[in-house]
């Protein structure tokens, strides 16, 4: 267009022009000051003396022609104008949109955590970087408890939390993966106990088919409800408890299956939520629907994995068990072959060395030494029976008995000893007991063990309790005595075993006793202090069906 | 004076026994085997059996169940070297248990005590 000369002088002739000469164009559109073809395409069609001048240069240069069909250009090309920038901005905003679901489903597609996709999924819609919503909640379908269960909520619950809230997000600019994020891992437990009571009341039973809740569970459709005060498949209490008129639902379904329901509100500013928003979210709601789904899935894998180790691990260690018993077993009878074999001989030769006494005077100098057969065989023997009560406590035989009675049958048997040694003993036990599976004569050779020990230590008199009481699944027998104590030194001493060289009793005694207990399953707790006394308690478990 | 059988397959157990049984002046007779005493108790009339427990052939166990069975008034009383057969429920059959032992004094007065007892 070079070249043609108009006597107007318009600036639309002109090549370059001045700031100034054409009312339309602003500061920082320098370039449209440098290019005529720029300021054709973007600002002369809007100007009217432009038009007027075209319209007179078709008058005159036999532009009939140009008269008609310029009018009719400029405007499609004006209508061209405006559809061409419609679609750039649908554009950018669906560029927007992909951006923002590809982020959410980077990490709704990788987590298999499920408080994870929710932190992510809930943070989406209520931060400014995602649909911007002031609140979500989410419920989930509970299929034991057939519910719809308040699961988690998102947002202020207070006027002054969000403006706290949407300043420190200002504040530190994060993405939307961060805000994720960063939810997840600080702000997940308060929040939660923050909205508690409010998805309590919104927790709804699925049987309720009539409920708005459920009905749009079912229905698999969204709902856009306009005003709240004015529902009424909604409880009062819910409807108060949310405190909105506007309300949004998105139900959240994987493969025909219902996971749970998503709301969403603007209770804080009270916006009005756009069809264009409701649209979304029910693209979104896709991938958080089969996150949740697999997260949960996810959850269960692991339970049943555990499980599964777990029992595997109890298997192996019954059958170690068993093989252990086994073992056991076979030294019993190995050791009770034993037994018999030794005992016929020395009741023999101590029976028949007895009866050569009964013959011999107590002048006679041979006496003494049959006394010695006599005393020697009487020894044997009994080292024998504490080995083979030693061996035989690995395999205790066991019943349900009643604890109480044991011990007091144990005391009515050293009734003479105590009484001889000046001993007092009190029996504290607590009535109506459950029964314990014991081996009834070793638990008694235990205890008398325990008493006798207790007895020795207080020559000069004293005192021992007798307590027993319930705790849990535990019952607790406790022998206390008055005496001198033991160091600890001492506790490890006699809780070893070991031979006597001296009189009767072969030492065994209370290592055989800590053996005998752990045959039972049972605990025995030593505690002593020089001076002062020493308490024995023997812990036995509960059994479960009683 | 009662007259008393010993049941034992050793036999320096089955004198000893006699022996010192004899010595608190009861009539004493002896069996090796259940198949033996059986014998003697068709035989005989006793007061009192005493009987082992682990013998070679019919254990003392199977004995003593049949002489409950046949003669259910007559005291019997085990006698073994070992203390387990106590939780054994066809022990309790048995009038008394006692664990053999040089010491003769538990097995005399479990005697005594069993037959005092039938006389009244």
């Amino acid at each position: 267009m070079s070249g043609i000369y108009v006597e107007s002088g318009c600036c639309w002739q002109k090549e370059h022009i001045s700031p100034g000469e054409c009312p339309y164009i602003q500061e920082g559109e320098q370039e449209l000051l440098f290019s005529q073809k720029k300021r054709f395409l973007r600002r002369c069609l809007d100007c009217p003396r432009f038009i007027e001048d075209l319209v007179s240069m078709g008058d005159r240069e036999g532009g009939g022609l140009a008269k008609l069909l310029l009018p009719l250009v400029i405007e499609e090309l004006l209508d061209l104008r405006v559809k061409v920038q419609t679609l750039d901005r649908q554009l950018e905003s669906r560029n927007r949109e992909i951006k923002f679901l590809h982020e959410v489903s980077l990490v709704l597609q990788t987590s298999v955590d499920m408080d994870e996709v929710i932190a992510m999924a809930l943070t989406a819609v209520t931060s400014g970087k995602g649909f911007g919503l002031n609140r979500a909640f989410l419920l989930l379908v509970d299929k034991e408890r057939q519910n719809l269960r308040g699961y988690f909520a998102v947002g202020p619950r207070r006027r002054e939390e969000a403006a706290v809230i949407w300043q420190e997000i200002e504040e530190h600019d994060f993405t939307l993966r961060e805000l994720a994020q960063n939810f997840f891992e600080n702000k997940m437990p308060s929040e939660r106990e923050k909205f508690r009571d409010l998805l309590e009341i919104l927790s709804v039973p699925l049987s309720r088919g009539d409920h708005l809740f459920v009905r749009t569970l079912n229905e698999q459709q969204s709902m856009h409800v306009q005003d709240l005060f004015r529902e009424p498949d909604l409880d009062p209490a819910q409807v108060e408890a949310l405190g909105v008129r506007e309300l949004i639902l998105v139900p959240l379904i994987s493969k025909n299956r219902r996971i749970g329901l998503l709301l969403a509100d603007n209770f804080i500013n009270a916006r009005p939520i756009a069809t264009a928003d409701l649209h979304s979210l029910k693209t979104f709601a896709l991938p958080v629907s089969f996150a949740i789904e697999r997260a949960s899935l996810y959850e269960r894998l692991q339970e049943e994995l555990l499980k599964l180790t777990e029992a595997n691990r109890r298997l192996k260690q019954q059958q170690e068990l068993i093989v252990r018993m086994e073992k056991m077993a076979l030294v019993g009878r190995i050791t009770s072959n034993i037994a018999h074999s030794i005992r016929n001989p020395l009741t023999i030769i101590g029976g028949f060395a007895r009866t050569l006494i009964k013959n011999t005077p107590p002048d006679d100098g041979k006496r003494q030494y049959i006394e010695s057969i006599v005393r020697e065989t009487r020894r044997l023997e009994d080292i024998l029976q504490e080995v083979l009560n030693y061996s035989e406590s690995l395999h205790p035989t066991l019943d349900l008995w009643d604890i109480n009675n044991l011990l007091t049958a144990v005391y009515a048997g050293l009734r003479e000893d105590l009484e001889l040694a000046r001993v007092e003993c009190l029996l504290r036990l607590d009535p109506g007991l459950p029964q314990v599976k014991v081996d009834y004569k070793k638990m008694s050779y235990c205890i008398r063990s325990i008493l006798t020990n207790s007895l020795e230590a207080m020559p000069k008199g004293g005192r021992i309790e007798i307590r027993t009481e319930r705790q849990g699944e535990y019952i607790h027998v406790a022998l206390a005595d008055n005496g001198p104590g033991m160091s600890p030194e001492t506790i490890k001493e006699i809780t070893t075993p070991f031979f006597s060289t001296k009189e009767r009793g072969s030492g065994l005694g209370l290592s055989l006793c800590a053996r005998i207990l752990q045959g039972h399953g049972a605990e025995i707790d030593i505690r002593s202090a020089e001076g002062v006394g020493t308490t024995f308690t023997i812990s036995l478990n509960i059994p479960a069906a009683n | 004076m009662p007259r008393l059988l010993v049941v034992d397959d050793e036999r320096d157990i089955r004198h000893l026994y006699a022996a010192e049984l004899e010595d608190e002046g009861y009539q004493v007779e002896t069996a090796g085997t259940g198949a033996e005493a059986a014998q003697l108790l068709q035989e005989r009339e006793f007061d009192l059996v005493v009987l082992d427990i682990q013998m070679k052939g019919e254990s003392g166990l199977q004995t003593l169940q049949k002489i409950v069975q046949e003669k259910d008034r007559l005291p019997v009383i085990l006698c073994t070297a070992f203390s387990c057969y106590k939780e054994d429920f066809s022990s309790w059959l048995a009038d008394a248990y006692v664990v053999k032992s040089s010491d003769m004094t538990e097995l005399k007065s479990e005697v005594r005590r069993l037959l005092d007892r039938g006389k009244e």
